[in-house]
């Protein structure tokens, strides 16, 4: 059974399975149904639906009724603290790539 | 996913200077930190980032492993801090583009998988961001040629 949990939901948590990470990967190129999403997992659709369940409660994905047919959407600012939190690394990479290329127009030499 | 960082870029200089530069110890002592870095795989190498007093940093180690070597396209190695930055992965893969090369910078693999509370992750959140700010001070401060 799924673990309900007293903490809010947190989008980390969410993301830190990677059979949901995959999910989101999918929902990020089109809006989807359960069936069509279980269609590329290896896991039963009930599985799938509780793994669902875990992203709408932390508020990355969003789901509508289609008649008996629930589908799904990727709701991209949902993920902005993991934007949030990789941020310093990125600008990290920026200097460095910077100062190779730097390095490689003094032509190798200090 | 956003989980990894990737940068793409393209450099001037053709692929084999590109590919001395990611791989040996003097150049990457200059653009990344001092090392003992060896192109062969399964190496392990740190950096050594050096304290700074002056903005209270107090310097850090990183410790790697190469993955991945084959001249002159792909370098791989591991990149571990600490936290949820342990065993991530950082690659370099070259290509060439008329006279030049088209770097595809990649680091992935943070790990926000650890069980941890939500306080866990903004301390290393805020740990990280400090940090990082310190680095940004010592890669940019007097003494580097910004262009």
């Amino acid at each position: 059974m799924v673990m309900t949990s007293s903490r809010k939901p947190d989008v980390f948590a969410a993301i830190s399975h990677r059979g949901r990470r995959q999910m989101l990967d999918l929902l990020n190129q089109d809006e989807s149904s359960v069936s069509v999403i279980a269609a590329h997992f290896d896991m039963c659709r009930p599985a799938v639906s509780q793994h669902l369940r875990v992203l709408r409660d932390a508020g990355l994905v969003t789901e509508r009724r289609y008649g008996r047919e629930r589908r799904y959407r990727l709701v991209p600012e949902q993920l902005s603290p993991v934007r949030d939190w990789l941020a310093p690394y990125e600008r990290f990479w920026d200097d460095h790539l910077q100062r190779l290329q730097n390095h490689l127009s003094r032509g190798g030499k200090k | 996913m956003s989980q990894s960082i990737r940068k793409e870029i393209l450099i001037p200089q053709p692929r084999e200077q590109v590919w001395q530069a990611i791989t040996t110890r003097a150049a990457l002592a200059e653009w990344m930190y001092p090392n003992d870095f060896e192109a062969r795989v399964g190496h392990r190498f740190t950096f050594q980032v050096p304290p700074n007093p002056k903005v209270g940093f107090e310097g850090l180690m990183v410790r790697c492993e190469v993955l991945e070597c084959q001249p002159p396209t792909r370098l791989a190695f591991s990149w571990s801090v600490g936290g949820p930055v342990v065993n991530t992965r950082v690659s370099f893969r070259l290509e060439t583009e008329g006279k030049g090369t088209r770097l595809h910078f990649e680091h992935s693999g943070f790990d926000l998988s650890q069980p941890h509370s939500e306080q866990a992750i903004h301390g290393a959140r805020f740990g990280w961001a400090k940090m990082l700010e310190q680095l940004q001070v010592l890669v940019t401060g007097p003494g580097t040629d910004l262009d």
